[in-house]
């Protein structure tokens, strides 16, 4: 695989996926905390 | 009121519904095919970017909408727009309505190509013949039929028994399908010249504007954003549920859908065709891709049967969890006009077979109304738009968007977006598809009767939106009859 290609996977696939499983993360974070608060 | 309204048991109900509805056919049949016509990496870009100037402020708008107002696309139209603007929600309805009667055609076909898979071995090496005699039989009827009435059973049952359950199962096992699918795609030999075309960045074709566009349009076509379909499951959440977060992961899931769908087709073409033969398959339009030349491909890798049957499985999932999002839409617009949800459904599902049928038995009438209702979506973005527009963008945002139970809070970006930016991309989309139009087919494009013509869509568009002008009056006064009714129990 050519090196552009390797570097475009890495962004286009960690923005996507990375952010993706960021946000999922970030929702479980805040579901356990309301459910601690309530 | 509040009381009586089923919600979603959980945020997470909610999410796998929101990607089910958004995972569908754009993402597995559309996306591999598009990104390669457009050279690949360099089309990601603009891809990439639309998340944030197309998709996500629409799904936003239309999350707000359904938890503001409680109400379908009509009924929301009509208590932040006016009264006046109702029509506004009805064509936006009709739209998805139009697109479900023969989206289901689609469901149907991936049911027959599944099971096919399973007894019929010679699908993948009749692949040509197999499909035209399929489609010149009465069989799409059926399965057509079948698609309409899962997809209707699964809203009878309900939002949490129905919707929420499916999704649980229908989701996750595509996922799973999926992988597995883009696993077997990419050990395949010569399978990564597939996946290096997939990434490779080609800058000068960021000048091109076409890419622009087509980027655009996948990410309208594929997101949900605009269908309307998201605004009609936000009226089931709960009352402080989050609105930016869950948008951001709906849209991002989609995106990731799409990605891993790409490489479960994309380094098949490439593995077993030369790179000019894999550019002639991706040319060849989305029912020639998925129904004609992958099951050939199929054929040439070990198991492929099997293969090939997960890869329509996965299609038929992707297709039922977006279409059971589609049919209760239309539901719901009946039940905010007073019918009675069982008996709206029963509706839904009638109309939907009977109209589906000509998209069922023609596939020059399936084309034409994918070309009309897909391209009208545009301007159901244009309409979404004009909501936070007319109710003062800023004001939209903090009273409607950031509310009580957000996670996150959009900032003002937000305003600059829906202001300038949607409104453009709508007008500037629909231009261009015209001007496609025209260019292809320079002495008919007027023409009304023709499958792919400025001609049909002014004339379809046409038709319904002086319907919805003319008894605008009385789609208005039905929502205010249901208040009453409400009100008085």
């Amino acid at each position: 695989m050519e090196l552009g290609a390797i570097i475009m996977m890495i962004i286009i696939g960690g923005g996507v996926f990375g952010g993706f499983i960021y946000c999922l993360q970030l929702a479980i974070r805040k579901e356990r905390a309301k459910k601690e608060m309530d | 009121m509040e009381a009586k309204r089923e919600v979603f048991s959980s945020r997470w109900g909610l999410i796998l519904a929101a990607l089910g509805m958004a995972i569908g056919c754009g993402n597995i049949w559309r996306f591999p095919r598009i990104v390669a016509q457009n050279g690949g990496g360099a089309f990601l870009i603009p891809w990439l970017l639309f998340i944030f100037l197309w998709a996500i402020p629409l799904l936003l708008i239309e999350f707000s909408m359904g938890k503001a107002t409680r109400y379908g696309t009509v009924g929301a139209f009509n208590k932040l727009m006016g009264k006046k603007y109702s029509w506004m929600g009805a064509w936006v309805g009709f739209c998805t309505m139009a697109i479900t009667f023969y989206y289901s055609v689609v469901t149907g076909w991936c049911i027959k190509y599944f099971l096919a898979g399973i007894v019929d071995g010679g699908v993948g090496t009749r692949s040509t013949a197999y499909w035209d005699s399929f489609t010149h039989s009465y069989q799409p009827i059926l399965f057509h039929f079948i698609a309409m009435a899962l997809g209707s059973y699964i809203i009878y049952r309900g939002v949490v028994r129905g919707i929420e359950a499916a999704n649980k199962l229908l989701l996750p096992s595509l996922v799973v399908l999926l992988v597995i699918s883009a696993i077997r795609s990419v050990t395949l030999p010569g399978a990564w010249e597939g996946v290096n075309f997939l990434f490779h960045p080609d800058w000068k074709l960021l000048l091109n504007y076409r890419v622009w566009l087509e980027a655009l349009s996948q990410s309208a076509w594929s997101t949900g954003a605009g269908w309307g379909l998201l605004l009609t499951y936000a009226v089931y959440t709960k009352k402080r549920e989050d609105i930016v977060l869950n948008s951001h992961i709906t849209v991002l899931g989609d995106y990731s859908g799409a990605l891993i769908a790409g490489l479960a087709i994309i380094p098949v073409a490439f593995s077993f065709l030369t790179r000019e033969e894999a550019f002639e398959v991706m040319a060849s339009g989305n029912t020639g891709l998925a129904f004609i030349w992958l099951p050939k491909l199929f054929t040439k890798m070990p198991a492929g049967s099997l293969f090939m049957s997960l890869f329509f499985l996965a299609l038929l999932f992707a297709a039922i969890s977006s279409i059971i999002a589609q049919i209760e839409l239309v539901t719901h617009i009946f039940m905010d006009f007073g019918i009675a949800r069982h008996r709206a459904i029963v509706i839904v599902g009638s109309i939907g077979f009977l109209l589906g049928i000509p998209s069922a038995l023609s596939i020059n009438f399936f084309n034409n109304q994918d070309w009309v209702w897909g391209l009208a979506l545009m301007i159901n973005g244009l309409f979404f738009a004009a909501v936070p527009i007319k109710y003062g963008v800023s004001r939209f945002r903090k009273e409607l968007v950031n509310t009580e139970g957000s996670d996150i809070t959009v900032g003002r970006w937000f305003d600059y977006v829906v202001k300038y930016f949607i409104p453009l991309e709508c007008v500037v989309i629909i231009i261009w598809w015209f001007s496609q139009a025209i260019t292809g087919n320079p002495t008919t494009w007027w023409k009304p009767f023709e499958v792919n013509s400025v001609g049909t869509c002014l004339l379809q568009w046409g038709i319904i939106l002086a319907i919805f002008l003319i008894f605008n009056r009385w789609i208005a006064s039905a929502i205010v009859k249901k208040d009453e009714k409400e009100a008085k129990e």
